[in-house]
């Protein structure tokens, strides 16, 4: 087994496979499912639940067949569960609810879901189409509210959209900021800041100003190359991207601790908690906290969990090109510096065989704190565990 | 596409015969085929791969035809096999746009990475890149050609695709021998 580190990586399951690349990859929220999409058109649904002891088992839910004309590039669930987001090379947005399940007759004898509102045998359907964007539409994402969604494209945009009810989206705004392609787009955990990456190398950071529109406050600039995953670090205080450049690197919102002076080059930096005032009223800076280097070809996907240790920052897996996928342990130093020294707790090379991975999702549950899955090249998505190294023992 | 050539003429070499010892010229199809035989022996045997190297992959691009000219990329010296690499599971080819300014260059290098995908086992990463110095927009032309999304979303697109697919048309003997 390709132990490294004082976790290793654990197989959970092999979902059924889709008949093209697998692209993204989404965790429901609130309820035991998983979405995968892919450029076969389709969205994936696989149900799990929790058997005996440790396991997770999954079974194959539902498939939808989008009306997508193209690749199925992303896909993202609302915080409450209910609607889910598709983002197409086809331009639009799709957006999904499960129709309600009449038929109480469950000829699948479905135990495992019993109890689970919404998660039925009903059908999802399209419930809205958001068009907008010129050109390929290539990621997706909820609010943490679920009150505003973003989407981005390689026409250059950023879109802000405000969900209101019967499924009705009004453009908030458009965000012209980024040079090239818009790869990514990620909300903050609880604040309503924006983060979006590019195909021009940067990483660009928004918030609404309530006098006026939607504006970049920020521009982070350190990556050598597209920007092709952003994630924030479940407190919100953090932000990892991954990037064709081979590396991860980490941001923070850091300023001035009270005691610096003005005028001194030796003013302690603190890592403060972005919120919408300090970032508009810009006291302090984005920072680069951290650089991972170990990865060997295009980091394609960051995603950064909770971890199951209690302490910390919690699990950052980042995954790419490379095939391996890699999951560091993050702490805060013990000493002022603001610099992040990640540790690499467990590794595990040719996760879907020869396959490029494109994206490490962990699930958001509590108590799944340690399952995440992938999806790769070869349509195949995976669920695996972290588990302390038998010899090794936890931390 | 411009009405106008970008480069109107070009030098044309002649072509010499395939060099390589298992592929001849005009078997592409059987190569894509005996491959996916590898690929079922790899699958029942383990770890019996059978290396491929420079002068296969550089008879899979050499009959790549240029798009604004009836002539091959050998033919005009886009492509030869010292720019061609070949380690495990990893290929890089490496390519002369005919002109600096060539605007037809991510096309060539898109053309040069659709007959790579159709005819390589999927063990194989292959990045694609100008020569350097041979094209006022290396960067972004590299940038694009190794950025698998670019890529993907330019292969769903129709026109795109019959552009590319022209081509890889491979000519027919007789053809071979009119350029």
């Amino acid at each position: 087994m390709a132990a490294q580190g004082t976790h290793e990586v654990q197989p959970l399951a092999d979902l059924e496979s889709h008949s093209d690349r697998a692209w993204n990859l989404a965790w429901n929220p609130k309820h035991p499912l998983i979405a995968s999409c892919s450029a076969d058109k389709t969205v994936r649904l696989s149900s799990y639940a929790s058997s005996s002891g440790n396991t997770l088992s999954f079974k194959s839910n539902q498939t939808i067949q989008t009306e997508h004309l193209k690749t199925v590039r992303a896909v993202a669930w609302s915080p409450s569960g209910k609607t889910l987001a598709t983002a197409s090379f086809d331009s639009n947005v799709g957006i999904w609810e499960q129709e309600q399940d009449e038929d109480e007759d469950d000829e699948d004898g479905d135990v495992d879901m019993a109890g689970q509102k919404g998660l039925g045998n009903g059908e999802w359907e399209c419930i809205g189409t958001l068009e907008g964007h010129e050109t390929e539409c290539k990621s997706v994402a909820y609010s943490s509210t679920g009150t505003l969604l973003a989407s981005c494209s390689r026409d250059k945009s950023v879109w802000i959209w405000e969900v209101q009810p019967d499924a009705e989206f009004e453009c908030m705004g458009v965000l012209l900021e980024h040079s090239q392609d818009v790869k990514c787009v990620a909300w903050h955990p609880h604040e309503e800041i924006l983060a979006s990456g590019s195909y021009d190398d940067t990483i660009k950071l928004y918030v609404d100003d309530p006098s006026d529109d939607w504006y970049c406050f920020t521009t982070l600039k350190g990556h050598e190359s597209t920007v092709w995953s952003i994630a924030w670090s479940p407190c919100g205080r953090y932000l990892a991207s991954a990037s064709d450049d081979k590396t991860v690197r980490i941001w923070a919102y850091a300023a001035a601790a009270s005691d610096g002076g003005a005028d001194s080059k030796n003013k302690v930096l603190q890592v403060k908690p972005p919120s919408v005032i300090s970032s508009s009223q810009g006291d302090g800076r984005w920072v680069q906290v951290a650089v991972l280097d170990s990865h060997e070809r295009s980091v394609y996907s960051v995603s950064w969990g909770k971890g199951n240790n209690g302490s910390g920052l919690g699990w950052l897996a980042s995954a790419g090109g490379d095939g391996t996928i890699r999951v560091w342990d993050v702490q805060e130093s013990e000493d002022s510096s603001i610099a992040l020294n990640p540790k690499l707790i467990a590794s595990y090379p040719e996760a879907h065989g020869v396959f490029d991975v494109n994206c490490v999702s962990w699930n958001p549950r509590a108590g799944m704190e340690d399952v995440f899955a992938t999806a790769a090249d070869d349509g195949s998505v995976k669920i695996w565990r972290i588990n302390p190294s038998k010899e090794a023992g936890s931390d | 596409m411009s009405s106008e050539l970008f480069n109107a003429n070009p030098t044309v070499f002649s072509s010499t015969k395939s060099t390589s010892s298992r592929i001849t010229e005009h078997s592409a199809q059987s190569l894509w085929l005996r491959d996916q035989n590898d690929n079922s022996d790899t699958e029942s045997e383990g770890n019996e791969v059978e290396e491929i190297d420079q002068d296969e992959i550089f008879d899979l691009i050499r009959t790549i035809y240029d798009p604004e000219h009836p002539n091959t990329l050998e033919e005009l010296r886009v492509v030869s096999a010292p720019q061609i690499t070949v380690g495990r599971n990893h290929i890089k080819v490496e390519f002369t746009p005919t002109v600096p300014h060539c605007g037809m260059s991510t096309l060539i290098g898109l053309s040069i990475r659709v007959r790579l995908l159709r005819s390589l086992p999927t063990r194989y990463k292959v990045d694609i890149y100008v020569k350097p110095g041979s094209h006022q927009s290396e960067l972004s032309v590299n940038k694009q050609l190794n950025d698998k999304e670019r890529v993907a979303a330019a292969l769903e697109n129709p026109p795109l695709v019959d552009t590319v697919e022209k081509c890889l048309a491979k000519p027919s003997p007789v053809a071979f021998q009119l350029v």
